[in-house]
């Protein structure tokens, strides 16, 4: 199958391709033009720009958890279902049949859900499954599990602990690792209730940083493409700039990628203790270049706050509207359901704001990702409202009046004049993701790359543009179409590809036996209990 | 050997599947009830929406109850793994079912490790129906008034309140929690009601002002867990979830499966069961579809088809209340019997208007 796209304005940053011409996908991939060949399909792509399907790394889509919140919530979907767009949470794309589908849309094709609790990545894996048409890819939380807690306590060697790693990231099918809040779920179970990044785990007698520090050594060693990906302590706090400052300074020349930035970003000046310190971090990530950082934009509405880091979620059950929650305490790092509404009040106008200057301040959109925690900032289907705040100053400025102007008085966002380009948006949303997951074979449109593709129908409105892609093409096929689902099929979860070290699976069967009274298998699945046709894509490590 | 039936006629398989097709057409009102696997749980789901069918757990009240507990309130919820490696202090609310003796003895056998040296694991009761765990001492905490009455009093006595009955043996529990690290309570929808949990909830909410504790979730149902977690992401609601208006709604009490048949609601019922003796005798005008491990047709039935019993005839996914989370099962033998799923599909496949995206 030849498919033609035609008259479209490329814009591709990898291969440096940019301006109007045709794009070639032959069956799955991006083809060089033929000579003497007819398409068997030809999409004219007139007035439309044409990137690579766009990569999401951080959007909490499936898994315990995000499941529970489901669970807890059903007015939300009830509300959704008969009068789509017109109810609180209406685009949250809540099962996971939407999920895949919403994404589809705007022209999204892959989607990491970055938080998978190790011992439940079979839920995780069958959630994944059921969400069509986008590729998936998880990271596997690790930091706060017993086993390596304790190997650090015992001074375990650097290649064990490497071992214990590549064990849970090839047990798990995960694409990479992240660690959350490190140490204070286990600290939070001996009822400490607030940590820091060189506080102490009791019983473990390690810290924040050293946990940080270590998988951080573990995963670069390993070779793992996506550096560790960190939840920072003390989210949400104001004061927690220097807890993310702290952090970053420990990254000490090695990859390290912190999550959500903007809810780190709060400082205690003014007279309600809280402003912003968008400003200070954003320097420090534009000066730190071992550094990424995605930003997890607050869009206003109501949402629900969906977390493996328990103790900030115990801690904010008092603020849950509607007033209910659920808090677990899992075998490693469990979490916390906690519903919430952002609303244009002095507080969440501060934090919508802080988002949008770290956009705009922080400088190399190579190293800036495009999130907002979906759910936790606001709804994935909020993005083309964001690539319009991004794109257009005019579009900022007319958002910036329904908003509190003692807030954005303590920002420098009426300030800022840039405007993301075309190119700064595939960098930021394709390219960008596709180097930081090791994707060689998405993120761009040069020959040989899998044929995911967006194309855009330019018009006024950025928004609309994004919302509802005019053409989408998933491994070459064309799935969405006027910014409908036209055609249903079932992406992959991309994994790493590990072997796990024989040894440390002997560890891991005798550890289990030990502390659970279960052999391993109960915490081992077989590809096949997916129950679909290749659930899984590989990913090499690094060599 | 005979595995699907018309009325009493053994027939092929194909045959059976189109009869079932047939009748979930014609009905008005069909309901199915489901004791099943996670992927016999996704093709009941999709056949449910294509039907325009109610899916309700079989015999599904404790199941709903509990899902109650969440989709209401919410609340502290702790995994049965760190139960055993964390609690030292287990209290049993309530009489559980048999399917859990297995691992509160696990829990009276072994010691929590992650506490410190000699920790040791105290176990209390909670109502005159809970089970002292094995050879586990264990101190009863009860009151007049039943298990709601207990818990009501013993919340207000942690609380520092006056009660004028009180729990017995309080001041015992008062010294063991006041001593305890990570205090755990077990409950279960079978025994306790819907003010029960609550109650519990709320006792464990008031702890954790001060202290940890948590609760452990024992289902009534493992099956009947996992098709709830199934039908929460696949529908976005737990089971007691309905198709009639093409779009999935919830109502735990509209779409609650013995409600509908006792009360005439229903014209169909699809039983999927691992034993055909659950299966109940189809009321006066309902068509019954028995998808059941039996080597019989089931009596009243207008459509039995045969099925293996999940993670023993096949492989299967199943909710692990050992776990708290799913586990793939082998099976144990490679048995002949088909999965629920696989028939499930085909029943799909033979109604007239397919839906054209899976759901
Ligand atoms: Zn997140």
């Amino acid at each position: 199958m030849l498919t033609r796209v035609a008259g479209g304005e490329i814009v591709d940053p990898v291969n440096g391709r940019l301006g109007t011409g045709d794009l070639w996908v032959e069956d799955e991939t991006i083809v060089p033009p033929p000579t003497g060949r007819k398409p068997d399909l030809t999409l004219d792509a007139k007035g439309c720009v044409v990137m690579a399907g766009a990569i999401d790394i951080h959007s909490h889509i499936g898994g315990g958890n995000v499941n529970t919140a489901r669970l807890l919530l059903p007015e939300h979907h009830k509300a959704h279902a008969p009068r789509p767009g017109a109810t609180p949470l209406a685009q949250l794309g809540w099962t996971t049949f939407e999920t895949g589908r919403l994404y589809a849309q705007m022209g999204f094709t892959t989607v990491v859900e970055p938080a998978m609790s190790p011992g439940a990545a079979l839920h995780t894996h069958l959630e994944l499954a059921d969400i069509p048409i986008i590729d998936k890819a998880t990271l596997a939380i690790l930091g706060n599990d017993d086993f390596l807690l304790s190997m650090i306590r015992d001074n375990a060697s650097a290649a064990m602990i490497e071992d214990y790693v590549s064990w849970t990231v090839a047990s798990s099918r995960a694409l990479g690792v992240k660690v959350i809040n490190a140490g204070a779920a286990a600290a939070f179970k001996e009822n400490v209730r607030s940590f820091s990044f060189d506080d102490e785990v009791p019983f473990y007698g390690t810290s924040s940083r050293k946990i940080v520090k270590t998988l951080q050594k573990a995963v670069t060693g390993l070779g793992v493409p996506h550096p560790l990906h960190v939840h920072c302590n003390n989210l949400g706090i104001p004061g927690a700039p220097d807890t993310a400052a702290e952090t970053m300074a420990a990254a000490e020349g090695l990859p390290l990628h912190l999550a959500h930035l903007q809810f780190y970003s709060y400082g205690s000046e003014g007279k309600r203790g809280f402003s912003s310190a968008a400003t200070r971090l954003a320097e420090l990530v534009n000066t730190t270049p071992e550094i990424t950082i995605d930003i997890g934009q607050v869009m206003f509405g109501q949402t629900v706050t969906i977390s493996s880091d328990v103790l900030r979620q115990f801690t904010a059950r008092g603020s849950a509207n509607p007033r209910k929650s659920v808090i677990i305490d899992g075998d490693a790092n469990g979490g916390g359901i906690v519903p919430f509404r952002y609303s244009n009040d002095f507080f969440g106008s501060l934090q919508w704001a802080i988002g949008l200057e770290l956009f705009l301040l922080i400088e190399d959109p190579w190293r800036v990702f495009f999130t907002t925690d979906h759910p936790n900032g606001a709804p994935f289907t909020t993005y083309p409202e964001i690539f319009g705040l991004l794109m257009s100053r005019d579009a900022r400025a007319k958002a910036m009046e329904a908003v509190s102007g003692r807030a954005l008085k303590l920002t420098t966002l009426p300030a800022l004049t840039r405007e993301y380009t075309f190119e700064d948006i595939a960098v930021m949303t394709r390219a960008a993701p596709a180097k930081l997951l090791g994707l060689k074979d998405r993120g761009h449109l040069g020959p040989g790359a899998l044929a995911d593709v967006a194309v855009y129908r330019k018009g006024g409105d950025i928004a609309q543009m994004f919302r509802s892609a005019a053409f989408v093409l998933k491994n070459g096929e064309l799935v969405v179409e006027d910014g409908a689902v036209k055609k249903m099929r079932w992406g992959r979860a991309l994994r790493l590809k590990t072997t796990p070290d024989k040894a440390m699976v002997k560890r891991m069967e005798a550890y289990h036996q030990q502390r659970y009274g279960l052999s391993l298998d109960w915490f081992d699945f077989p590809d096949s209990a997916i129950q679909r046709e290749q659930p899984f894509g590989e990913v090499s490590c690094r060599a | 050997m005979a595995v699907a039936w018309i009325g009493d006629r053994s027939v092929p398989v194909d045959d059976a599947a189109r009869k079932a097709a047939e009748l979930l057409a014609a009905s008005l009102c069909p309901v199915f009830s489901l004791d099943t696997d996670v992927h016999g749980t996704r093709a009941a789901l999709a056949l449910a929406r294509s039907a325009g069918a109610v899916c309700d757990q079989f015999d599904g009240a404790a199941t709903a109850r509990e899902a109650a507990q969440y989709t209401d309130r919410g609340g502290l919820f702790i995994a049965p793994g760190e139960v055993r490696r964390r609690a030292d202090l287990v209290v049993i609310v309530g009489a559980l079912p048999a399917h859990h003796d297995e691992l509160i003895a696990e829990f009276a056998s072994t010691v929590p490790d992650l506490t410190g040296k000699d920790a040791e694991r105290r176990f209390f009761l909670v109502g005159d129906d809970a089970k002292t765990p094995g050879k586990a001492k264990a101190v009863r905490l009860a009151c007049e008034g039943g298990l709601e009455a207990a818990l009501g009093a013993l919340r207000a006595q942690c609380a520092g309140r006056q009660v004028t009955h009180g729990v017995s043996h309080f001041d015992a529990f008062a010294e063991a929690l006041a001593a305890s690290r990570f205090p755990v309570f077990t409950f279960c929808g079978v025994f306790a009601g819907a003010l029960a949990l609550e109650m519990l909830q709320g006792l464990v909410g008031d702890l954790n002002r001060k202290q940890r504790a948590s609760a452990l979730h024992l289902p009534a149902s493992p099956n009947g867990w996992g098709s709830t977690l199934v039908s929460t992401w696949t529908t976005g609601f737990p089971l007691r979830t309905g198709f009639a208006r093409g779009h999935a709604e919830f109502d735990p009490w509209r779409f609650d499966e013995a409600r509908m048949l006792a009360e005439g609601e229903a014209d169909l019922h699809l039983v999927v069961a691992e034993d055909a003796r659950q299966v109940p005798a189809a009321p006066k005008g309902v068509h019954m579809i028995a998808l059941a491990k039996t080597a019989k047709p089931v009596a009243g039935a207008a459509v039995t088809i045969a099925i293996g019993v999940p993670g023993e005839d096949h492989d299967a996914v199943v909710y692990s209340s050992r776990l708290g989370t799913l586990a793939a099962m082998t099976a144990k033998a490679s048995g002949e019997l088909p999965p629920a799923a696989g028939i499930l599909r085909r029943i799909g496949e033979n109604l007239p208007e397919r839906e054209s995206l899976p759901c």
